[in-house]
């Protein structure tokens, strides 16, 4: 029900824009506008993924010296080369979400609707004064200016940080909302091409009699019981590190001190988050006091010198118990519970 | 227990044999009553009570069963809940866990024991932990030998992840599906090592058990498959393999399939075709070792590139039909929990209800240690144990602890199928290391006397010695632990009798230097002692509150807080039996069960529209919201709040929940609105729209009366609007502590409702043509 109601409102929304823009082109001179128009149709059909690269040049011809009722609107995206190597910022990755939104815009618009947003880029070496005309002074930075945006420095239409955080579909969402154009579901391209995948396929078709020839030989990796200890030694101990945690909510491996940069932080204090390398300290721990053990019960007694195996013991012993009281400790510090036993009330 | 059968009784070894089985089964029936008792801490602390939010439906239910017969349960359409929806009770809930109390009460009433129901529900987690370390026990027995099996039961008995579910109250379907899950798999291995089509039965109908009580049995019939193809992988194809495979598949599936909630689920869910295709697999591998079999060598070398092509072309067909069942299945034929599994990110990036609920969430690795404690040092050994040597029953467990431990690390809530994985494996490492240990120094005190006589003497003095040592500085329960190592020696010791003599001077040989071993004995028994402390504290500290009923201690005693059921008794006494009281869905299962009024949500999260509405109405300002709720006949609205006292998880924590979920459905709630700089507040900085949405206001309301500046102590901040009043609710009831405020809805104003009935007498469509346009709920 709702969802058809919304499509007759947003058809009727789409009407009454259009209706106003012919409407607001014949106030303004028709054949100016069309032209720049034109020309960023062609401007875009010429680059990648229709993200227009616009200078300094191009910002005062399509932005500043088009009278302010202009029949499209462009949605900038602020880029720097040399913050690249800068991954938090996530440039590049935002960059490459910008050109999703603006293929899919490509692909579910034609016609008129088609002319009315511009997807553009520029760079800020090359483009230092429209920078300060903008008013950017922080990347990531996105902003829509609409055809009624007269001064460049309103950051009214500034892309908000949880406008980018879920990636192209909420630049998507942040687009429909302002200019009520629609950009359509996000497509992504496959992972694997067309090619690529009858590729696979075949090779795997051919390739299976003899797999399964060797498989009935026994003589496979898979027969090697080695690789599958380790194997199940080493998914343990990706488990216990809390590696999941940290894929899944993007944990970096340590962090800076605020209150001293030089300082790294490599460990979280509070249970709810953890940080990588401190996953992985803590997953050694976990595994070597078992290894060890097992070092100990199933190769250590079949040493025949037996001051080797006092040794070893006794290593193993101290790392063992170095290992359980460091976890012990960490866990405290961390979580902060005092786990304490009860004794019996007479001995008190 | 069959060699005692083999060797001639009278004998000095049948004797000893005996005797173990005897202590065996005296240190089970103690493990029994530990797993029992550690339990009970919530019933000394604070009473018997049903616990949280599901048991209390799982107890509605069980009463109405009790009241009613099985009949009248199985065809149970519930009106109190999902107002105005209904759900159909028989048909969407796992009857294991009911139907089991239920027949415990029906029996015990019959012999003329009259416990409430009620009573019966609290202690049906704790008599079902005893099940589940004796199912261990067995289950390890058939992997390793009985010592390790009873090392295993007796860490099962006390894991702190498996109390959490399992305490006195906390009637939830885990708590007997665990039971259940340990059983499966112990049947499972029975029947690989034995293959008899007997066991097989056995275990189609214990997995026919662990369908009606849990969802989980997904994960029975994925990992079972998988080992069946690992065995056939790698070379391990036996009859015994297809014994225990085949039955299970065709009989549990069919058996599944009788269960309401499951139905055809059995067959048409991806989530069963794994099972399916391997059953495909094993016959056509069972068929090439067949020829084998009956050929020559050469004939055969023949057959198998016929057979392989045939079996191929046959599984290729299959995996097509399979893939296009998926692909034209909603959601790829995977439900969303079990995506949200193979893509950790699935859950958070699309369904919020999912995301929301915190047992959800991947563990830090501070849960393990809380959860699985000391056992996360042992587990590794006891992998390598397992692969010395491989066998079936072991590469079983091996791909159990991986599994189980994959699957919690994305799941928090996981952890508890991993805490069988993990005691198994931890016994069976304890018991090799106290083998080797205690074998040492067995050995090397008899050598230093010379003297064979005294080796059984020394034997029993040298572990009982570090035993007493160990036994001043620590609880009762390691004694038990210290007992099944003993009584592991027993019983090991008959099974490598048979086997040649020879064999046994080998092992002998292979020691370890007599201090040393003694100081590892001393760690490990510390390590052990360390556990028992742990999980006592656990179990007494963190796991045994009722959340129903809640205690703080301070500096002037101890505080209880009885405000929820202070307030579901207030809304029973008060209002009338057919009312409708709107509140989050976390407390639908408690209104309905403690307060016996109809809902509109609950913790069956069915329905995400409706549960959106909810949302909305809450994220709404009061006129709206007063539109949404009377559209839905509710009469009251019920919130939680903790601001008075400190209570974290109320409503106002929840509310981010409630707008994203709200949102989801209905788009004119935009998260954006109440968020300032990212961040849901309530003070001086919150938005206007967070200001005026009915939550804030119902939590809020008189709330500068208390102290005079309207400091809340959960957000640890003053409010941001302290002076306002409502316009379409009024208070009726609020709890001592504020924890619980019921809100009555104001009826529509007269002036309104002379034109209601003025436009009513013209047309009925009128008024709600009207309404609609604001409301979401059509």
């Amino acid at each position: 029900m709702t969802m058809a109601i919304n499509k007759k409102l947003l058809s009727l929304l789409l009407l009454v824009s259009s209706l106003s823009s012919i409407a607001s082109a014949s106030f303004s001179d028709p054949d100016s506008d069309s032209d720049l128009t034109n020309e960023l149709a062609s401007l875009r059909s010429n680059s990648e993924s229709g993200v227009i690269h616009l200078d300094d040049h191009g910002i005062s011809k399509f932005l500043i010296s088009s009278p302010t009722p202009r029949p499209y609107s462009i949605l900038l995206f602020f880029d720097a080369t040399q913050l690249h190597s800068k991954t938090e910022l996530r440039l590049q990755e935002l960059r490459r979400e910008f050109g999703l939104v603006s293929a899919t815009f490509l692909a579910n618009n034609n016609g008129s609707d088609l002319n009315k947003l511009f997807f553009c880029e520029i760079e800020f070496s090359r483009s230092q004064s429209s920078f300060q005309r903008f008013g950017v002074n922080a990347l990531p930075h996105i902003r829509l200016v609409t055809g009624s945006t007269a001064k460049l420095s309103d950051e009214s239409g500034q892309m908000d940080q949880s406008d980018f955080a879920r990636l192209a579909e909420s630049m998507a969402e942040f687009v429909e909302q302002r200019t009520k154009l629609t950009v359509g579901p996000i497509q992504r391209p496959p992972f694997l091409s067309k090619a690529q995948i009858s590729v696979i396929v075949a090779m795997i078709v051919i390739a299976t009699p003899f797999v399964i020839k060797r498989i009935l030989r026994g003589e496979t990796l898979l027969h090697d019981h080695r690789l599958w200890l380790s194997g199940a030694i080493f998914i343990y101990f990706f488990s216990v590190a809390g590696t999941m945690h940290n894929i899944i909510r993007k944990m970096p491996m340590f962090l800076q001190d605020r209150n001293d940069p030089n300082k790294l932080v490599f460990f979280y204090q509070g249970s709810g988050m953890q940080l990588g390398a401190e996953g992985f300290a803590v997953g050694f721990l976990y595994t070597v006091v078992g290894l060890l053990l097992a070092f100990v019960t199933n190769v250590l007694v079949r040493v025949r010198n037996l001051n080797v195996q006092r040794l070893v013991m006794l290593v193993a012993l101290v790392v063992s118990s170095w290992a359980v009281k460091q976890v012990v400790y960490l866990d405290n510090w961390k979580t902060g519970y005092g786990i304490h036993p009860y004794w019996p009330s007479s001995w008190q | 227990m069959a060699a005692v059968e083999s060797l001639p009784p009278g004998t000095p070894s049948a004797m000893r044999n005996a005797f173990g089985t005897v202590l065996s089964a005296l240190i089970l029936v103690l493990i029994g009553v530990l797993a029992f008792s550690i339990r009970l801490f919530s019933v000394i602390k604070y009473e018997s009570v049903i616990h949280e939010f599901d048991p209390y439906f799982n107890y509605r239910v069980t009463q109405f069963l009790s009241k009613n017969g099985i009949y009248e349960f199985w065809n149970w359409f519930d009106d109190r809940t999902w107002y105005p929806l209904g759900r159909v009770i028989g048909g969407t809930v796992y009857p294991g866990l009911t139907l089991t109390a239920g027949t415990i009460w029906w029996v015990l009433n019959a012999i003329n024991i009259p416990l409430s129901v009620e009573t019966v529900c609290v202690f049906t987690a704790p008599v079902f932990s005893a099940f589940a370390s004796w199912a261990t026990y067995l289950l390890t027995k058939e992997v390793k030998g009985s010592g390790a099996g009873l090392a295993a039961a007796a860490l099962l008995a006390m894991v702190p992840s498996y109390i959490s579910r399992s305490v006195a109250g906390s009637y939830d379907n885990e708590a007997v599906a665990i039971f259940a899950l340990i059983f499966t798999f112990y049947l499972y291995i029975k029947t690989l090592n034995t293959g008899s089509l007997f066991y097989a039965t056995l275990n189609a109908i214990a997995y026919f058990y662990m369908v009606c009580s849990w969802g989980g049995y997904t994960f029975i019939i994925n990992l079972i498959p998988m080992h069946v193809l690992l065995c056939i992988v790698t070379g391990r194809y036996s009859p015994r393999l297809y014994i225990a495979y085949a039955p299970l598949v065709v009989l549990g599936t069919l058996l599944a399939a009788l269960v309401p909630v499951v139905g055809f689920n059995a067959v048409l869910t991806s989530e069963h075709f794994a099972s399916f295709l391997v059953f495909i697999i094993i016959h056509v591998v069972a068929l090439v070792y067949y020829i084998k079999g009956i050929l020559t060598p050469k004939m055969f070398k023949v057959a198998v590139t016929l057979v392989v092509s045939i079996g191929l072309v046959v599984c290729l067909i299959v995996v097509a039909v399979l893939v296009a069942l998926v692909a034209s299945s909603p959601t790829g034929g995977w439900s969303g929990r079990s995506l949200s599994l193979l893509d950790p990110t699935y859950a958070s990036k699309y369904i919020p209800i999912i995301a929301s609920v915190s047992e959800h969430q991947p563990p830090t690795w501070p849960s393990y240690f809380m959860d699985i404690n000391v056992l996360a040092f042992l587990v590794p050994a006891g992998i390598i144990a397992c692969f010395s040597p491989l066998s079936d029953a072991s590469s079983f467990v091996v791909l159990y602890i991986v599994m189980s431990v994959y699957f919690s690390g994305v799941m928090v809530r996981l952890m508890l199928v991993l805490a069988p994985a993990a005691c198994i494996m931890s016994g069976i490492a304890l018991s090799q290391a106290f083998d080797v240990f205690t074998g040492s120094i067995k050995y090397q005190l008899s050598s230093k006397s010379k003297d064979d006589a005294e080796d059984n003497t020394s034997t029993k003095n040298a572990p009982k010695d570090d035993a007493s040592s160990g036994k001043a500085d620590k609880g009762e329960e390691v004694a038990k632990e210290r007992l099944s190592k003993k009584g592991k020696k027993k019983e090991r010791e008959p099974a490598e009798k048979p086997s040649v003599k020879s064999k046994i001077v080998k092992k002998k040989a292979l020691v370890l230097p007599l201090e040393a071993s003694i100081v590892a004995l001393l760690l490990l028994i510390m390590l052990g002692a360390f556990y028992v402390i742990h999980c006592v504290w656990a179990a007494a500290e963190a796991y045994s509150a009722p959340s129903i009923v809640l205690t703080s201690q301070s500096h002037d005693g101890l505080h209880v807080f009885d405000d929820f059921r202070e307030s579901y008794a207030w809304l029973s006494h008060n209002t009338d039996v057919d009312d409708k009281v709107a509140s989050w869905w976390d407390y639908g299962y408690q209104t309905t069960a403690m307060a016996n009024r109809t809902v509109i949500v609950d913790n069956n999260t069915w329905n995400n529209t409706h549960i959106a509405t909810v949302g909305t109405a809450m994220s709404s300002p009061e006129k709206a919201a007063w539109e949404i709720f009377n559209s839905l006949d509710v009469k009251y609205v019920l919130v939680v709040f903790g601001g008075v006292i400190g209570y974290p998880s109320d409503d106002i924590n929840k509310f981010l929940w409630m707008v994203r979920i709200g949102g989801g459905e209905f788009p004119h709630i935009k998260e954006a609105d109440y968020l300032r700089d990212g961040q849901y507040r309530i003070d001086s900085e919150a938005t206007p729209t967070m200001l005026n949405c009915l939550m804030y206001k119902l939590c809020y309301y008189r709330f500068v009366e208390t102290d005079g500046k309207g400091y809340d102590r959960v957000r640890r901040t003053e409010i941001g609007k302290k002076h306002f009043k409502l316009t379409h609710f009024e208070e009726v009831f609020t709890s001592h502590h504020w924890m619980v405020r019921i809100y009555k809805l104001k009826p529509q104003k007269n002036r309104i409702r002379g034109r209601v009935k003025k436009l009513k007498q013209k047309t009925s469509s009128g008024v709600s043509s009207k309404s609609v346009k604001k409301n979401p709920w059509m």
